[in-house]
């Protein structure tokens, strides 16, 4: 309690390090380099690798943001002492920021046609198995006031400047909180989820729609940002509890992250397995249902060869299998279950990513190219996924591991199932 | 009136005092025994060694058998006692089947959550013994009482009544069944 009472000459004074950011900075960029190369052999194929790299680690940061304000929104008090570390890794969205540049770069010096066939109004379409050009296409024509290159980079620059805007709020506002214990910082953060949530889940599901759904640009789905959402949630819930996990192993969150606290990331888990079972089995009945060409198409070019295998799989291992096993109360107290289902459920929403975005590939027949898992797709996500974590253990090592002033962190230290 | 005694009541005034001889109660091996406090100790659940409920095991039978019925009621309604195409699609389908299912999942969980919380607690139960004891409405506001019955296995009127002494209650009085 005297760690309470005595004032920090200047905010973060102290703080936990867990070790040197160096390492992660030099996997990232080793992985980078050689996606790098990548981009100079084959361009085509890196470009969506990357794509898939960048979007997915940008669902999961979104997902933590999301995090972020359900706690402020709800004036949560277990959550408290995971707080910190979600606000740490608020830190990579400016260098999510910096990884979509060199798709739209490309886009716009390269071949417009790299990844968007939007982008080029005089692209073929019979290389594709379509017949005209994207210009002639009716249904581009109808939807080209959003998908046009100046939109696109518009859309660019709004979804994450609130992104880095909300974020940065947030950091600010707890990091200064830990050097003067005002409440007005809570007060702040919590007006800043009011205001914050609508306008994620805005820019949300306009990435989604013009970095995903786009790819097949005849497609309509209304529920597609729900998807991202739903999906973004999963994978950030699992990557924040294995980051809790590690940092109280390693010693910052020792006797901090308590297993009443992981029972209830596990719940919200539970949650958010049948949230995106829900919308995904949505999206795909209300299509089956109405039976309209427009539609049904994106799931039919996903029926094709190997992909059907990579539909079934996501049922049974991203929700069923998902679903019972954190039905039991054992599997969520656990440290070792849980860190083998989050691994699980970080891989599955992967392959969730691959069946969105993949099968936009076509051969010359207008089908989907196989389901596979290149060599590219894992240099661009180690790279990604390395400089994140650089980002995060850079700004971690510079405050307290938690908000040791926040009005609701004995609360949460106390915190009893 | 019959003489037949139902356990032995203990009084403790304090939540620290009531834990430590749930604790030694719990060692000594009883099974059929109970606290009574006015709000909800945290921790007492494992300083009585209850095991977690078995309300969810209700809970996922019930879920089950929602969702089988829901999945067979269509099915037999629209596949074998009136088949009528409906938008070309075919007469089974667990595409349009899930929804229903899906309710009735929810619909009979809830039931058998319910059910189950009510047969394991014994409810509804008019009458407890403990309520033929004059100050038990002090449970309901500051004082702690523990309850050892008598069909416990590890009873015994003098054993248990000097157990109860050494753990500091206050009072030790016999409950009439």
């Amino acid at each position: 309690m005297s760690d309470l009472s005595t004032k920090p000459s200047i905010s973060g004074a102290e703080s936990t390090p867990i070790g040197k950011p160096t390492m992660a900075l030099a996997i990232g960029a080793i992985a980078l380099l050689i996606t790098g190369v990548g981009f100079i052999l084959n361009p085509h194929k890196v470009a969506s690798s990357w794509l898939l790299a960048a979007s997915y680690t940008t669902a999961i940061a979104i997902g933590m943001l999301f995090m972020v304000m359900l706690h402020h929104i709800f004036d949560a008090g277990w959550s408290t002492v995971i707080r910190r570390t979600l606000e740490h890794c608020l830190a990579v969205f400016p260098w999510l920021a910096l990884f979509f540049l060199p798709l739209i770069l490309l886009s716009w010096i390269y071949e417009p046609a790299l990844v968007w066939k939007w982008m080029d109004p005089n692209y073929d379409l019979a290389s594709i198995g379509g017949h005209g050009t994207v210009g002639e296409d009716i249904l581009y024509v109808k939807k080209s006031p959003l998908l046009n290159f100046p939109t696109f980079v518009i859309i660019y620059l709004i979804v994450f400047l609130s992104w880095i805007w909300l974020s940065s709020r947030f950091r600010k506002a707890s990091f200064s909180q830990d050097g003067d214990g005002s409440a007005a910082h809570t007060m702040t953060c919590r007006n800043t989820a009011a205001a914050g949530i609508p306008l994620a889940a805005l820019t949300a599901t306009l990435a989604a729609c013009v970095w995903i759904k786009s790819l097949d640009y005849h497609w309509f789905s209304t529920m597609y940002g729900v998807w991202f959402f739903s999906g973004a949630m999963r994978a950030a819930l699992a990557m924040t509890v294995l980051v809790c996990l590690y940092l109280a192993k390693q010693g910052a969150l020792k006797g901090l992250f308590l297993r009443s606290h992981m029972l209830q990331l596990g719940n919200i888990m539970l949650a958010f397995t049948v949230f995106w079972a829900y919308i995904s089995f949505s999206q795909y009945f209300l299509i089956w249902n109405a039976n309209i060409p427009e539609e049904t198409f994106w799931y039919v070019l996903r029926e094709h060869g190997n992909w059907r295998y990579v539909g079934y799989t996501l049922i049974f291992a991203h929700f069923f299998f998902p679903f019972f096993f954190f039905l039991g109360h054992r599997n969520k107290i656990l440290p070792g279950r849980m860190i083998f289902i989050c691994i699980w459920i970080l891989l599955t929403q992967l392959l969730d990513f691959y069946y969105n975005i993949l099968p936009y590939k076509k051969d010359g027949g207008g089908d989907p190219l196989e389901f596979g898992i290149s060599f590219w797709d894992v240099t661009a996500l180690v790279g990604i996924i390395g400089i994140c974590a650089w980002a995060f253990i850079k700004s971690f090592n510079k405050t307290r591991p938690i908000p040791i002033r926040d009005p609701r962190i004995l609360e949460s230290l106390n915190y009893h199932e | 009136m019959s003489n037949k005694v139902y356990g032995l009541l203990a009084k403790f005034d304090t939540p620290a005092a009531i834990m430590k001889a749930a604790e030694k109660v719990r060692d000594a091996g009883y099974k059929k025994w109970d606290v009574i406090t006015p709000f909800p100790i945290h921790g007492m659940d494992g300083a009585m060694g209850l095991r977690r409920s078995r309300v969810p095991r209700f809970t996922l039978v019930a879920g089950s058998a929602g969702f089988t019925i829901g999945m067979l009621m269509i099915a037999y309604m629209n596949k074998w006692d009136y088949p009528l195409i409906v938008g070309g699609k075919p007469f089974f389908s667990p595409m349009f089947a899930f929804p229903v299912s899906y309710e009735l999942t929810i619909l009979l969980s809830a039931f058998g959550t319910i059910i189950g919380m009510f047969l394991l607690n014994c409810l509804p139960m008019h009458y407890h013994p403990v309520l033929k004891y004059d100050d038990i409405h002090e449970g309901t506001d500051d004082q702690f009482f523990l309850v050892i019955e008598t069909t416990d296995p590890e009873f015994n009127a003098t054993e248990t009544n000097k157990l109860l002494a050494e753990v500091g209650s206050l009072e030790i009085r016999e409950l009439e069944e």
